[in-house]
């Protein structure tokens, strides 16, 4: 058993304290920090899109610019939420309302602007902010339409509006804007006769067809300001108009597995139902890293003809185990190093109350997803473990790897398209025809985990997919030990005779 | 079988239809260094992995330190393959020490032998650094003292010289006399014939699977045609017509003399051919009486099976 954990103990020291691992671990919150700091960057200069609205019928640039502002006000309640969940002593919920966090729409927004706005909330949750909480900051604008006029001028007609504007639109002139001279992001052409009853169509110009956001908002604004008119022409006042556009239903959640107290979905739920998905993502990228490390150091004790030696002081089965063993610490290490240091850093930021971090720590610790995590780990790895490491035993190089990698990968990767189904039906049929397959078992059982799938059904696969994995080292363990020590690869169609020998 | 340190009892080893080794029998005594020499492919490999039981034979018994299976043993053995590697990335002392450790040693004896070592054959300054970092001759030195740093008793060296130069293998026949003088068994396979000349006490010669020969030098000397090494102004032709000659063959041809390489027939007198040879008027400015070099037996013995027989590892693939 020395020897078993000697092979083990060198397989993980030779990944785990190696550079490019230790710099991995600390790339990786580093990065996460730049990522953070860049999208921060990204979003404070970003640059304000201009846009000119050319309106023939001199109805609808209003109705733009109050989509506009309504969406910006939007973001803002977004920020807002975001700000009072991190930056409040205590739980953000009991801020006197409508100042807590809570969801964007319309009546929130009224609800908002109603009790004084971003400057009254920000005098209202003053006293609640903890020591040293940075103050609230508006987001920045997305959009800055320009008085199409001042570029225009009198012209009569769409097509020469077009015309004139065309060289704003292809960067070759420069509009004024707040910000400075810039090209024009866009133009909106509303020529006469604009309406619902189809008469011309309102145009939308742009050379950038990827980023549609300003192309959505205008649409919307416009079908809001045509259903507007066409419900102010059966007799409402503005007023009554903005308060049918203000609503918003009051709709919630429930699950008929609980308690009517216990049964409306919480926080919690939409956790313990994402972070199984998350896991299995988690396993499937582990699984195929450390299958990887498997069949490269595999191929290099073969190939630098290193394995005899081995096999010389060890005996083929205590030199598959000690690396099967290494290099599942290896895969578990680096899990459990986020894991432990994502704990740490969230009961930092848990202890400063916020509340989404409080619950995904309960959700992970307080079920007993990590134990199911840990089981189907083993499971999955014990059975691809032994493809790869097969795989490795018949390859003097990772070119003779490949002729056998590609099926394995159509194997690994095969149940990633079925897993959005099995995520948003696991008990359907798909999810228990995933669970019957053994090489899929741990991961359609890790995404119904919150599902409550049926014991019956979940004992049974998981009791066939042991039995799979058992052969399958029984047979992929013959492949290894009377590989090995062969010189030259065998061939593929001799593999299958490897796999029946017992010895060599 | 526990009077040798190592014995094998008609042992074959068949792959398929091929038969590698074919009912070989041999045993090594205690301290004596062993020679295992056959052409390539002849299963020698296939012994040595036999012995080791890294290979199963198909039928025979071995003993290996008293054990019928090297694994029990294998702490008091060290094995040095022919096709031999190293971590790449791994430190030379920490290789030398994780090898030990395999055989038995504790980590920190293993690493202060490993330092001892390097320190010994000259290697202390490349101790920390990485294999990949050194020359092939050094590497291989690193291989050898992994493989005697758990001080075996019973050494197996598979083609120890191949791929070291001059000097390096001079080192290393000194390191393989120097472990049989302290008490080890060695056993060691080669084709290169000057090695096991200088070092055997006895040795084997296998070829095609098959036993050739077992015993010592002097042994196969007493059974293989005596040799003259002539000088003279005389064509090869005078030689052959002597009495006793059976083979004349041109060593050198410089200047006005020769010098020839003469077989005779078991029997022959090499007096009587001197007394022919000058009643014949030729001139002799050399004649010494030579036994056959291990060469000579080796090609003799196993001339016939040199390239011809698939190796092991053919037969391992097919099958």
């Amino acid at each position: 058993m020395k020897q078993v954990f000697l092979i083990a103990w060198r397989e993980y020291k030779q990944y785990v304290f190696s550079r490019g691992f230790l710099i991995f671990l600390l790339m990786f919150p580093v990065s996460l920090v730049a990522l953070t700091a860049a999208m921060g960057l990204v979003e404070r200069n970003r640059p304000v899109r201009a846009f000119v609205v050319y309106d023939q019928t001199g109805q609808y640039a209003d109705d733009v610019d109050r989509e506009i502002e309504r969406r910006y006000m939007f973001s803002a309640l977004h920020a807002w939420n975001a700000y009072v969940s991190s930056a409040v002593e205590g739980d953000a919920d009991a801020l006197p309302e409508p100042f807590g966090p809570g969801s964007v729409n319309d009546g929130r927004l009224k609800a908002f602007r109603a009790a004084g706005g971003f400057d009254a909330a920000r005098e209202t949750v003053a006293p609640f902010l903890r020591e040293g909480a940075p103050a609230f900051a508006m987001p920045r604008r997305q959009f800055e339409r320009i008085e199409a006029a001042e570029i225009v001028g009198g012209v009569a007609s769409v097509e020469e509006a077009e015309r004139v504007l065309r060289p704003f639109l292809l960067e070759q002139r420069q509009v004024e804007s707040g910000e400075g001279s810039k090209p024009l992001f866009a133009a909106v052409l509303i020529p006469h006769g604009f309406s619902a009853e189809g008469g011309p169509a309102a145009q939308y110009w742009s050379r950038n067809l990827t980023d549609t956001a300003l192309q959505d908002l205008v649409g919307d604004a416009l079908t809001s300001a045509l259903k507007r008119e066409a419900i102010a022409e059966m007799g409402l006042s503005e007023a009554a108009l903005d308060d049918v556009a203000a609503i918003s239903a009051p709709f919630d959640s429930y699950r008929p597995d609980r308690e009517a107290e216990e049964a409306q979905l919480s926080l919690k739920d939409r956790i313990e139902t994402t972070l199984p998905a998350a896991l299995t993502y988690m396993l499937l990228v582990i699984i195929f890293g450390v299958g990887n490390l498997l069949l490269t150091n595999t191929i290099e004790e073969r190939s630098n003809k290193i394995v005899e030696i081995l096999l010389s002081s060890v005996t083929a089965g205590q030199l598959m185990m000690g690396k099967l063993i290494g290099i599942a610490a290896v895969g578990l290490t680096m899990p459990a190093i986020f894991l432990f240091g994502g704990l740490a850093a969230s009961l930092t930021v848990a202890s400063t109350g916020d509340n989404f971090i409080g619950v995904a720590i309960e959700a992970l610790f307080g079920s007993p997803l990590l134990l199911i995590y840990l089981f189907y780990f083993f499971c999955a790895y014990a059975i691809f473990a032994m493809i790869f490491l097969a795989i490795g035993a018949v390859s003097n190089s990772l070119q003779d790897a490949q002729s056998y990698m590609g099926p394995v990968m159509i194997l690994v990767f095969a149940p990633l398209p079925f897993m959005i189904m099995v995520f948003q039906n696991p008990n359907g049929f798909i999810a228990s025809l995933l669970t019957w397959i053994p090489i899929y078992t741990p991961y359609a059982v890790m995404m119904r985990a919150a599902a409550d799938p049926p014991l019956w059904e979940i004992l049974g696969a998981t009791a066939l997919m042991l039995v799979f994995a058992a052969l399958l080292a029984r047979f992929m363990g013959r492949i290894f030990r009377n590989a090995i020590l062969q010189s030259s690869p065998p061939k593929a169609r001799e593999v299958w005779r490897l796999a029946k020998k017992d010895a060599a | 079988m526990t009077d040798y340190p190592v014995q094998l009892e008609s042992v074959t080893k068949r792959y398929g239809a091929f038969t590698a080794v074919n009912d070989l029998s041999f045993q090594v005594a205690q301290g004596e260094i062993y020679g295992f020499l056959g052409p390539n492919g002849a299963g020698k490999t296939t012994t040595l992995r036999m012995m080791l039981d890294i290979v199963q034979p198909s039928a025979g018994r071995i003993s290996v330190l008293g054990s019928s299976s090297a694994i029990s043993v294998r702490r008091r053995i060290g094995y040095l393959p022919e096709e031999r590697g190293l971590y790449r990335k791994m430190k030379a002392a920490d290789s030398i020490a994780y090898f030990a450790q395999l055989r038995g040693l504790s980590a920190r004896d293993a690493k202060r032998r490993a330092y001892a070592l390097l320190k010994e054959f000259g290697l202390e300054k490349f101790a920390r650094a990485k294999n990949e970092a050194l020359s092939k001759g050094m590497a291989q030195k690193v291989q050898l003292l992994a493989t005697i740093a758990h001080e075996p008793e019973l050494l197996i060296l598979d083609e120890p010289f191949s791929g070291l130069d001059p000097i390096n293998q001079q080192t290393l026949e000194k390191l393989i006399a120097d472990q049989r003088d302290s008490g080890r068994t060695i056993i060691f396979s080669t084709h290169v014939m000057q090695h096991a000349e200088r070092l055997c006490d006895r040795f084997l010669i296998i070829a095609g699977g098959t036993k050739r020969f077992e015993g010592t030098l002097s042994e196969a000397r007493a059974g293989y045609g005596r040799r003259l090494h002539v000088r003279s102004s005389a064509p090869a032709s005078a030689f052959e017509a002597l009495a006793g000659v059976i083979a004349v063959r041109l060593e050198r041809n410089g200047g006005p003399e020769s010098e020839y390489d003469i077989e005779i027939a078991d029997g022959a007198d090499p007096q009587d051919i001197l007394r022919q040879a000058v009643a014949a008027g030729i001139v002799l400015t050399r004649f010494e009486q030579a036994g056959a070099t291990l060469h000579d037996i080796f090609v003799a013995l196993a001339g016939d099976e040199t390239a011809e027989s698939p190796p092991a590892r053919m037969a391992e693939a097919a099958e």
